[in-house]
């Protein structure tokens, strides 16, 4: 028994090794690899200085990070807004039909993500029943449309990453010791001072895990821009894309692109700060 | 996989190749989701059958002739005729949508001289001219090929590939106006009518640079064969404006056909096979070349240097240039064929169609088509700059 308690610790000590190695070989592969020869082509700028890449794409594209930064706040905002009562929902009043409701949270998935965007455009249309109803309550213009503008692309970001939103946050509730709330109300806590000072800041890591699973994708998406959105809501992924294949200036596109990753990196900092997630950041 | 979901997968299929149509959108997404699909057997359910060709002839290569073309741009039938006819298996996909996007996923391969798997690719003729000045063209085979001698006179001297050596034309589409009277409320003939302010927020335009430019070129009174930057920085000045008014709703590929037929638009610049195929189901819709003119363009077969079944796709070729094949294949998708004498055989087992003019256009069509200069590589990326500048991409 001695002999295997030793061998087990010499195992223990190498086993987080090698448990990590096929991630890592991975990511080393598939991650840092392509990330240098990205590096390396945003400076193989062929006629003049090597930060020429940088600075168009600091110069000319401003406007498109500002807006796919925007939208991609605004999404999360919505998803947190909608989401978070629905986690809560799920987790301490669904009772028996928590396992349906999760499944229908889950649901969309098993469509892709291009038909369920397309699914939208059907939706949005012109004559269809949403632009329909929204003029016969008078919120919409009578040549109003929802198709093609902001509120449309915001709105299929929204609806494409909800799920990303709920499932984290559903996590963190649904491990919250119940009776922590009995808890805080023996001590005379009002139902919305438990809220506020039990399960809120014991949820926080689900909304921090959520918020980011949300804004990142949704800053880089080019799908809902190009399908939901007209040329004046293009996001920076459609330019990166562009530049890519058609324009083939390769320096600016991946010049773009690390500062697409040199923004949201920052962002993410300065939210995990606002949060005091010290053990996430 | 149960019958019932095979046939609803392809179902879901054929719904998003008529919404997504010839241009553009599948590529992209496929890239996006990491798939670059070169390589992949993924039609290889819709290819031929099983096992090699039985009694081909001695000295054939062996395996399915592979084809990638745009979506929707052959009928149903050829492709088993053909098999019936050669004995060759053919693996079809319709897996080019944007000629930038198909380059970028084969210039790779092609510089390291590798096998992309497939034996003929076709191609808006500029991307053409470039692939043959990169040296990714494996020279045609004309003994193989007699039915060469039917291409159309006017095509078989193109500046991108004198004499035809390493391509030939698949079919020609003229870009245009595309309306829906209904919305317009009344005809339109003029390319500028797209700048209408009366239908702000209800024209869209198409991504691929030379059918966009020239035709505002043309509404300008320029000639496309002789745009300079300068004219093309101009036009592109125009376009910018109306994008930012919000006078064009969106550039596209031609997902403008589903935008078209659902109302959201009042008119488009569109190719004219597409709303041919649109009048099925909406036959108020209207195709028009303006008074200024129209764009023409043609896609050509091209086999890639690193075919290995380079025989197998002459025999392809010289197939579909038989005037009664290519009749056919115009039967399924209404372009202009380039095959000489195909007028008089899509007669015979189409007659409306043949008279029609997005397939035989009339003389005073034919004076107004123009077709964009051939711009070098740089001139290329330098047009293309101020164009992406002004489409807002």
């Amino acid at each position: 028994m001695a002999g295997t308690a030793a061998g087990g610790a010499r195992q223990s000590r190498a086993a987080p090794y090698l448990l990590i190695a096929p991630g890592v070989l991975w990511l080393a592969v598939f991650y840092v690899v392509p990330i240098v020869s990205l590096a390396q082509t945003s400076v193989g700028v062929a006629d003049g200085p090597w930060w020429d890449g940088y600075q168009r794409a600091l110069t000319g594209y401003g406007s498109h990070f500002f807006r796919s930064l925007r939208y991609a706040f605004a999404a999360t905002l919505l998803a947190l807004v909608l989401g978070y009562p629905l986690a809560y929902v799920i987790a301490f009043r669904a009772g028996r039909l928590k396992t349906l409701l999760l499944g229908l949270v889950i649901l969309p998935f098993f469509t892709t993500f291009l038909v369920r965007t397309f699914a939208w455009k059907t939706i949005l249309n012109d004559g269809g029943p949403a632009v329909r109803m929204l003029q016969q309550l008078h919120l919409l213009a009578p040549d109003g449309r929802l198709l093609d503008t902001t509120i449309a692309v915001i709105g299929g970001l929204t609806y494409n990453f909800l799920p990303f939103m709920v499932l984290p946050i559903y996590v963190s509730l649904e491990k919250i010791d119940r009776r922590l709330v009995e808890a805080a109300q023996d001590l005379y806590s009002t139902p919305r001072g438990a809220f506020r000072k039990v399960v809120l800041p014991l949820s926080l890591p689900g909304v921090f895990a959520g918020s980011l699973l949300t804004f990142i994708p949704a800053a880089g998406d080019f799908i809902n821009a190009e399908l939901l959105g007209s040329p004046n809501q293009q996001m920076i992924g459609t330019v990166i894309q562009n530049q890519f294949l058609e324009v083939r200036d390769y320096p600016l596109a991946a010049a773009l692109s690390f500062v697409m990753m040199l923004l949201i990196t920052l962002g993410v900092l300065a939210y995990a700060r606002l949060l005091g997630t010290e053990e996430l950041a | 996989m149960s019958h019932d979901s095979r046939q609803r997968d392809e179902e879901i299929h054929r719904l998003l190749r008529q919404a997504i149509g010839r241009r553009r959108f599948l590529t992209r997404t496929a890239l996006a989701a990491g798939g670059l699909a070169l390589g992949g057997r993924f039609l290889a359910s819709c290819g031929g059958r099983e096992g090699g060709p039985e009694g081909g002839a001695g000295g054939k290569s062996k395996g399915p002739v592979r084809i990638s073309n745009w979506p929707l741009y052959i009928d149903s039938e050829t492709v088993p005729d053909f098999e019936k006819a050669t004995g060759i298996d053919v693996e079809y996909s319709e897996d080019i949508n944007d000629n930038g996007e198909f380059f970028a996923k084969i210039d790779e391969p092609l510089k390291r001289n590798q096998p992309i798997d497939r034996d003929i690719i076709i191609l808006t003729d500029w991307m053409i001219g470039r692939l043959i000045n990169l040296g990714y063209a494996a020279p045609l085979d004309d003994a193989s090929f007699p039915n060469k001698a039917n291409l159309l006179d006017n095509l078989s001297d193109v500046g991108f590939d004198p004499a035809r050596k390493y391509s030939v034309p698949w079919m020609s589409g003229m870009a245009a106006l595309g309306y829906n009277p209904k919305k317009t409320g009344r005809e339109l003939t003029s390319v500028n009518d797209i700048f209408d302010p009366k239908f702000k927020g209800q024209v869209t335009m198409l991504t691929e640079m030379r059918d966009t430019l020239g035709l505002v070129l043309l509404g300008m009174g320029k000639d496309p064969a002789k745009a300079t930057l300068a004219d093309a920085k101009a036009a592109c000045a125009r376009i910018k404006k109306a994008r930012e008014s919000g006078q064009i709703r969106k550039f596209t590929g031609n997902d403008y056909a589903e935008d078209l037929a659902a109302g959201n638009i009042a008119a488009a610049f569109a190719w004219s096979g597409d709303v041919q195929g649109l009048r099925a189901d909406n036959p108020g819709l209207q195709w028009v070349a303006p008074t200024e003119g129209a764009m023409l363009y043609s896609d050509n077969m091209l086999i890639p240097k690193t075919s290995n079944r380079q025989d197998l796709a002459m025999s392809w070729m010289n197939y579909v240039y038989h005037p009664a094949h290519s009749a056919q294949i115009i039967a399924g998708a209404p372009y202009l064929s380039p095959v000489k004498g195909s007028g008089a055989e899509l007669a015979k087992i189409a007659p409306d169609l043949a008279s029609s003019p997005l397939v035989n256009p009339p003389d005073d069509l034919r004076a107004r088509l123009h077709v964009f200069r051939a711009l070098s590589d740089a001139e290329d990326m330098e047009f293309n700059r101020v164009f992406q500048d002004a489409i807002g991409a």
